[in-house]
């Protein structure tokens, strides 16, 4: 701020070499070149030069009465700094007796280091002592003489004084008379004085415990490292760091394509995890206990009731099941091999990733799309009636058995065939057992539940919008190509991605036929 | 070191102890002569014994009917000296104030000019509601105050000694008046505020006042035992420290100080040098009043306000946030460590 000040005084607007030398140089001048005599170091010189004038002989019962208000001063100052000091010193010796186990060479150091600081205290109170001047302004402001003493020890050098000077003086001597410097002045006990008797207590009573027994902070802290309390606390903690500390290294070294899979099998066998080798045979049985666990509740999740996972998750879920029951049987040595078969479990999807899904997704929804419209028709025959194993949905199944059953009843009530729908595509072992057999002629996709969980959406969708107004959509099963009315601020359906093509394109014909 | 405090021993033929007793004993006399017809207001009856004795001029603000003007007259009684008394107005000139050339016929009807003096020439002169005046009169008589001396038409006219202007201004008529400048106002040694007598004084003045009784101020001193009473008051000795006090206060009300933020905040111009010579000044009148021969800090607390309010001139803000001269003086005496 000073700066800009200074600048803008010299030259307003753009500031110029010259003002920053300027104000440089003032600075310069400010730190350098100030009052010396305003120091308390000249001041200390100034009062040491009154100490040293002779003061007129007059003034011997002043000299002689600050003299001793002197020493009092001294005193109390030593006492104060003295206090202090050994207040820190008694600290550190109680840390030291507490901890040290030697405590003869570390009681000779504490004692040199309460000398070396004692005779500090008293270099530091000598130098700093008040001079004769200081302290006839001290009695000054004590007794309340309004400066007269301090401006007699002033002119005290002159002698033979008279006149104003001999005025002064005789004044300041006899108001002197009728104070008590000595009472105004007393030799007291530092204000901390309990508080440092209590401390010193305490020094030389751990000292003198010291003489008969060991550290007490020390024998302290090795019986409780003993004791099976902290043991008890303190292993299973350390262990299960360890684990999690073993597990976050595996993850990172593995490839980021796998690494969420990994985590996940790494979550569902979180307890048979076979980090517990390390533990000894003593742990195997809790690691058997903890796999067996896991696997149960694994299953829990995997197969609930009325569970509409498809017939192909199933299979898998009941092979695995039983591998995993002959796996806790065999105990810790087999857990690398079921992990490797849930590896397998995931199969070819669980290594493909998310992109190589998605297309994969909408090559299998292209293509059996128009089969899957033609399922909303009741009057057309259905190109795959069969549920393929690319659903992987219950959905699937039971829409195909709608559609065998539609071809044999003809052209039913849409709602019943609806609830019929539901009620058997809900994880239906009919289904599923067609499933299984197509399963076993056909050969597993890539990705089936993918594509199940994609197509299935879309024509959940569909499969609503005919359960309402039945026979009025009319999709476009073989003709996909865009209309013209079907352009959308600027867009042809050209540049619309495949995926949205059919959204786009039944959109508009459910908007001609709401202005049918 | 004797030499520097100007101690010579003796001034006017009695050693300056006696001198002092002397001093001290008159303003005493003085002091009870003036509140005979003063009721009340110590502090300006006192500050303007020290003005009188340290050798300066007083700016007294009040209120109307506070006694300013029964002041200068007492005083002028008790120290028998000439009292003149000038109402300024905004039609006053300077020539109505210094005096002017005039022709003049003498005895054989020769005609010649002649300088005629005006009211100045008096040893206490009373400029009352001297803001009234127009700069240029109040220049002329700034000029006299602080020269002693008076010129017209080339010719230089000496004041007669002791001469003790005090000024009076109303703080409440604010309208069509000149403030006086701050170069001006440097000029007046103390500022000393009237205030408003209280309950029991009132009371005193309503039964002196109103019953017919006239109070008979007698003379206790004379213009030249004055004049050694001011040379006495130079010779009262300064402790160092006190000195120091002085000078860090003085320089405590400068804005540059960047060591206080209160005058850097509401300053905008700090106390002159004159400010550290009243102060000191001051307070060796104040020593020898209370009897003692040195000056205390007590002495420099208390004449703190008086010497300095009129010095320093506070911004914008300080006036926006309401502050004023004394409480800011006091803040800043506050901060100041007695060295």
């Amino acid at each position: 701020m000073f700066l800009r000040e200074k600048i803008n005084l010299v030259a307003p607007g753009e500031p110029s070499g010259r003002a920053y030398l300027s104000v440089l140089r003032s600075r310069w001048r400010q730190v350098f070149s100030s009052d010396r005599a305003q120091t308390p170091e000249n001041q200390l010189l100034l009062a040491r030069i009154f100490d040293r004038q002779a003061c007129s002989p007059e003034l011997q019962g002043l000299t002689s009465t600050l003299k001793s208000i002197r020493q009092r001063i001294l005193a109390n100052t030593v006492f104060h700094g003295w206090a202090h000091w050994l207040v820190w010193v008694s600290i550190a010796l109680i840390a030291v007796a507490a901890v040290s186990s030697k405590l003869m060479g570390v009681l000779v150091f504490v004692a040199a280091v309460a000398a070396a600081g004692t005779a500090a205290v008293f270099a530091w109170a000598w130098r700093n002592r008040p001079s004769h001047y200081e302290t006839a302004r001290c009695l000054d402001s004590a007794s309340g003489l309004q400066d007269r003493l301090s401006t007699a020890i002033y002119l005290g050098g002159i002698q033979d004084a008279d006149g104003m000077i001999f005025e002064q003086r005789k004044d300041a001597l006899a108001r002197l008379g009728k104070v008590d410097p000595r009472g105004l002045f007393p030799i007291r006990w530092p204000e901390n004085s309990k508080r440092v008797a209590v401390v010193v207590l305490v020094a030389a009573g751990l000292l003198a415990y010291r003489i008969q027994h060991q550290a007490p902070l020390v024998s302290l802290l090795r019986s409780t490292l003993r004791s099976q309390l902290v043991q008890s606390i303190v292993s299973p903690i350390a262990r299960a760091l360890e684990k999690d500390l073993q597990r976050t290294m595996a993850m990172v070294t593995m490839k980021p394509d796998a690494a969420g899979e990994e985590a996940q099998r790494a979550d569902a066998a979180s307890k048979t995890d076979d980090l517990w080798k390390a533990d000894g045979k003593a742990n195997a049985a809790d690691d058997q206990k903890d796999a067996a666990d896991a696997e149960n509740q694994q299953q829990d999740q995997m197969q609930p009731p009325g569970s509409q996972e498809g017939p192909s998750s199933s299979d898998a879920r009941e092979q695995d099941s039983n591998q995993q029951s002959q796996d806790s049987k065999n105990g810790n040595d087999e857990n690398e091999s079921q992990s490797q078969e849930q590896g397998e479990q995931s199969g070819p999807e669980g290594r493909q990733s998310m992109g190589q899904s998605l297309m994969q997704a909408l090559k299998n929804m292209m293509s059996k799309t128009p089969n899957q419209h033609s399922n909303n028709r009741p009057d057309q025959q259905p190109p795959n009636g069969q549920g393929t194993p690319q659903s992987g949905n219950s959905n699937q199944p039971g829409a195909n058995e709608s559609d065998k059953r539609g071809d044999s009843k003809g052209n039913s009530d849409a709602k019943q065939k609806a609830t019929q729908t539901a009620s058997e595509g809900a994880g239906s072992q009919q289904g599923t057992k067609e499933l299984r057999k197509d399963a076993d002629l056909h050969p597993v996709n890539a990705v089936p539940d993918r594509v199940a969980l994609e197509a299935s959406g879309f024509k959940e969708q569909t499969r609503m919008k005919v359960a309402t107004e039945t026979g009025a959509a009319h999709l476009a099963v073989g003709n996909v190509s865009p209309r013209q009315d079907a352009v959308t601020n600027g867009a042809e359906q050209e540049n619309i991605p495949a995926r949205y093509r059919f959204y786009v394109q039944r959109y508009f014909e459910h908007a001609d036929d709401g202005k049918q | 070191m004797t030499s520097s405090l100007g101690m010579e021993g003796h001034a006017g033929g009695q050693p300056l102890g006696e001198q002092a007793e002397f001093l001290a004993d008159k303003m005493g006399e003085v002091r009870r002569e003036i509140s005979k017809a003063i009721v009340g207001q110590a502090e300006v009856v006192e500050g303007v014994l020290i003005a009188l004795l340290a050798g300066g001029h007083v700016l007294l603000e009040g209120a109307p009917g506070l006694g300013k003007t029964m002041l200068v007259r007492t005083l002028a009684q008790a120290v028998a000296q000439k009292y003149s008394r000038i109402q300024f107005t905004p039609d006053l000139m300077p020539a109505d104030v210094i005096g002017t050339s005039v022709v003049q016929e003498n005895g054989d009807g020769r005609k010649s000019l002649g300088f005629q003096p005006g009211p100045i020439f008096t040893n206490l002169l009373l400029a009352d509601e001297i803001n009234r005046a127009t700069p240029k009169t109040q220049s002329a008589l700034l000029e006299a105050m602080q020269e002693k001396q008076v010129t017209v038409a080339h010719t230089s006219h000496l004041l007669e000694e002791p001469f003790f202007v005090m000024a009076t201004q109303n703080p409440l008529e604010m309208e069509g008046t000149y403030p006086l400048p701050e170069a001006q106002l440097d000029r007046f040694l103390f500022k000393l505020r009237v205030p408003y007598p209280g309950r029991v004084d009132l009371h005193d003045i309503l039964d002196r006042t109103t019953q017919g009784t006239t109070a008979t101020v007698n003379a206790v001193v004379n213009g030249p035992q004055i004049l050694e009473m001011r040379k006495v008051v130079r010779a009262v000795p300064v402790a160092p420290h006190v000195q120091e006090h002085v000078v860090k206060l003085t320089l405590a009300t400068h804005p540059e100080n960047r060591e206080n933020l209160l005058a850097s905040k509401y300053i905008r111009y700090g106390s002159s040098p004159r400010g550290a010579q009243t102060l000191i000044l001051g307070g060796k009148v104040r020593a020898l009043l209370d009897g003692r021969y040195n000056v205390s800090l007590e002495d420099i607390r208390a004449l703190m306000l008086p010497a300095l309010r009129h010095r320093i001139i506070l911004n914008f803000e300080a006036q926006a946030d309401g502050r004023t001269p004394d409480d800011l003086l006091e803040e800043i005496a506050g901060k100041i460590s007695v060295q």
